[in-house]
């Protein structure tokens, strides 16, 4: 487990590092351009890693914060959801994580769930109402698997840097792009300015030129190379800890069937989660540019471990579907000769009251958020929220007036 | 002179390095440690809640006395154990108790109805996979513990501070080792 | 969530398991698509009532927004002479009903009253319905 995360940083770090050193020529060539060859450059990188300094530690600070405020996220206790607390203990418990991670929920049908978090000690796992009512048990201990792992093998701090660093370039090159468009034919004049050579000069806008066109492109694909890779390794040291590839595989299946966006959800933040929560209909995404592997192929690989739950099974596996000898898992993981059997579980069956028990739990949300409930005479329940501000209410259905309770204060 | 002082030099990071790497075995032996303790802790959660799932399937098993009474016979031997190997068996002992006891419950809808009850069987289940998660986990730190201890180099300090090989926390029969299959329909 | 004419908080109704939010204040009605979806297992059911509504780009009706997805909502009616007008969310979050809108749609007579949704709106709200139309129901 270890050696993963080590060698994992390695890998990670490789690719974060390319991303960085496009950054820093980014800023050196239009730092260039500006500002003359002489001391320009330097300014520019100056510029590039300060802006990048900036909101990588806001992100670092208060990143998962506006993470679970942004996406409508509510810490709950035990007593909203038992199992789901269980769940989560379990798997701190397999992963030899120091602390349980917070839990969050939010309230709505989407099946979706991420972590968040910059440590082991500082992490919270979220998942959707939808996801509760959707899923059995072992398929819930997946998912939960799955997002733990992410936090173990410090994922998220890796992606959120990346992710900033990524939006950095984009956001440098956009407003540079800009600037020459509005400032109409200021490429002549940044040349002629210098004071140096202006052959020099003008191929140092060329290239920056290109550069604020490509760089964009390439830190994408980087990012997402990075992204996906991460998901893949989630759900391999997932399995590993549940030793039941069919759980993920099964939950991976239904949340592939939801055809709900997940309006909490954006575009910058769908990369957190475990299954791309906006689906775009009528197009299919190209492999490049996907923060996640196709559902379906790491639903292949998970039913194809029929050996063990080890690393060394999800890698033989992974071949296997891919066709390709790519080393997704570290050598140095592999070679340590285990034996992970798959752990035989009761397939349990669901025949729980779906609409019940969805009602039920979404209920136990709202509560947590402050609704008050009204149930009047005529069996209609009235559900209020905190801001409501009157202290009656009547009852559409029968026209009686009720008196609104006074609302849990949060 | 400055032969001597390279020598001195490369003396103390030597010694860092050694320094280090004992600093590394204890880290692990402690891990190894802080998961055979989560074990502990599980199983006397098990124990805890045996009382009063025994208090409130009474009323609805009368049938079922023997299923009731082995499973607090079991309890009352895990208690007891005090070697290791006592306290597995015994353990063992426990959960195929609780694995009939799981299986009996299928015919009493009434009792699979009553929320107290399910609340009760999610805590249960739940314990019985922390248990197999915690022997997992330990498993996976001793496997690490001991690697290290034979790899080279730091088998040489292993040997010189006395590091032995931990062992793996293996149940002889795999059946046994089984945890009961609680099902939450 | 807020009603999309004075972003009043809409309150959050619930009979025999299905919830539709309703706005106290103008006494709309929001029908949420993810809601039906998990609610009414037949989604033939649902489809039936959503795809019931025409769209009509012409209709100078002062647009509102979807009380999700904040973008404007599309004005679609239903019926030959007297049309009802009523909004839908392009990006198919659901329907929203003014005032009375509900029953007016329901009493035309053209939409299914065998409809499982249709059937509950109609005891849902049926304090407006006078009682010998509820019979003729």
């Amino acid at each position: 487990m270890w050696e993963l995360i080590q060698s994992n940083k390695r890998k990670s770090l490789i690719l974060f590092l390319a991303m960085g050193i496009i950054l820093l020529l980014l800023g050196y060539f239009i730092g260039g351009m500006f500002l003359g060859t002489n001391g320009g450059g330097e300014l520019g990188v100056f510029f590039a890693l300060l802006i990048w300094a900036v909101v990588s530690l806001v992100s670092y600070f208060a990143g998962s914060s506006i993470m679970l405020s942004v996406s409508r996220a509510k810490e709950v206790t035990k007593e909203v959801h038992p199992q789901l607390f269980n769940i989560v203990e379990e798997m701190k418990i397999a992963s030899a994580l120091p602390k349980i991670p917070k839990i969050f929920i939010i309230n709505e049908e989407a099946p979706n769930a991420f972590a968040t978090g910059r440590s082991p000690e500082n992490c919270a796992v979220t998942v959707t109402a939808g996801l509760l009512s959707r899923l059995n048990r072992d398929e819930l201990q997946g998912v939960i698997a799955h997002e733990m792992s992410h936090i173990k093998n410090r994922d998220i701090l890796y992606m959120t840097f990346a992710g900033v660093m990524l939006g950095t370039i984009v956001i440098v090159s956009e407003v540079f792009l800009r600037g020459l468009w509005f400032g109409g034919g200021s490429l002549n004049r940044y040349k002629n300015r210098s004071s140096g050579g202006g052959s020099g000069q003008a191929v140092i806008a060329i290239a920056a030129l290109v550069l604020a066109i490509l760089a964009p492109i390439l830190a994408r694909l980087l990012y997402f190379a990075i992204s996906r890779k991460r998901e893949y390794l989630a759900d391999a040291s997932g399995v590993r800890l549940t030793r039941y590839p069919e759980g993920l595989a099964s939950a991976l299946e239904k949340l592939a069937d939801n055809r709900l966006d997940l309006r909490a959800a954006n575009k910058a933040t769908a990369g957190m989660y475990i299954v791309n929560p906006l689906k775009k209909k009528g197009m299919k995404l190209s492999d490049l540019t996907s923060t996640h592997p196709p559902i379906s192929e790491r639903v292949r690989i998970l039913r194809n471990m029929s050996q063990g739950a080890g690393y060394m099974d999800y890698q033989n596996a992974y071949m296997k579907v891919k066709h390709k000898t790519e080393r997704l898992i570290p050598n140095s993981v592999l070679d340590s000769n285990e034996k992970v059997t798959i752990r035989d579980t009761s397939v349990s069956k669901e025949t729980i009251d779906k609409k019940n028990y969805r009602r039920n739990l979404g209920d136990l949300v709202m509560n947590v958020n402050g609704y008050s409930f009204v149930h009047c005479v005529c069996g209609l329940t009235l559900k209020i929220p905190p801001t409501y501000k009157k202290s009656e209410i009547k009852c559409p259905r029968c026209g009686r007036i009720n008196k609104v309770p006074p609302r849990n204060k949060l | 002179m400055s032969a001597f002082l390279i020598f001195i030099v490369l003396i103390v990071l030597v010694g860092f390095f050694f320094a280090g790497m004992y600093n590394s075995l204890i880290k692990l032996r402690n891990r190894v440690k802080n998961a055979w303790s989560q074990i502990d802790v599980q199983l006397k959660r098990r124990h805890d809640l045996i009382p009063n799932l025994i208090e409130t399937v009474k009323g609805y098993m009368t049938h079922e006395r023997d299923t009731l009474e082995n499973i607090t016979k079991a309890r009352a031997g895990a208690m007891g154990a005090s070697s290791v190997a006592e306290k597995a068996k015994a353990e063992s002992a426990l959960s195929g108790a609780l694995g009939k006891f799981n299986l009996v419950v299928e015919n009493y809808p009434d009792l699979k109805a009553n929320q107290n009850f399910l609340a009760l069987q999610e805590e249960l289940t739940s314990t019985e996979n922390k248990i197999s998660f915690a022997r997992q986990s330990y498993n996976d730190q001793v496997l690490f513990y001991n690697n290290k201890i034979e790899m080279f180099p730091s088998n040489i300090m292993a040997n010189m501070f006395n590091f032995k090989q931990e062992e793996f926390f293996e149940v002889e029969n795999e059946a046994e080792r089984e945890a009961p299959k609680v099902k939450f329909n | 969530m807020n009603c999309p004419h004075r972003k009043n908080p809409m309150i959050v109704l619930e009979l025999a398991n299905v919830e539709t939010d309703y706005c106290p204040n103008c006494e709309g009605i929001w029908l949420d698509s993810g809601e039906l979806e998990l609610l009414i297992e037949d989604s033939s059911v649902k489809d039936e009532l959503l795809n019931f509504f025409i769209s009509d780009k012409q209709i100078k009706e002062k647009a509102i927004r979807c009380p999700i997805c904040r973008t404007k909502m599309e004005k679609v009616y239903v019926g030959k002479e007297e049309k009802v007008i009523i909004d839908e969310c392009k990006h198919g979050h659901g329907l929203w009903f003014d005032k009375g809108e509900i029953l007016e749609v329901i009493e035309m007579g053209s939409l299914n009253k065998e409809n499982e949704i249709v059937k509950l709106l109609m005891e849902m709200y049926s304090h407006k319905i006078s009682p010998n139309k509820k019979e003729e129901g």
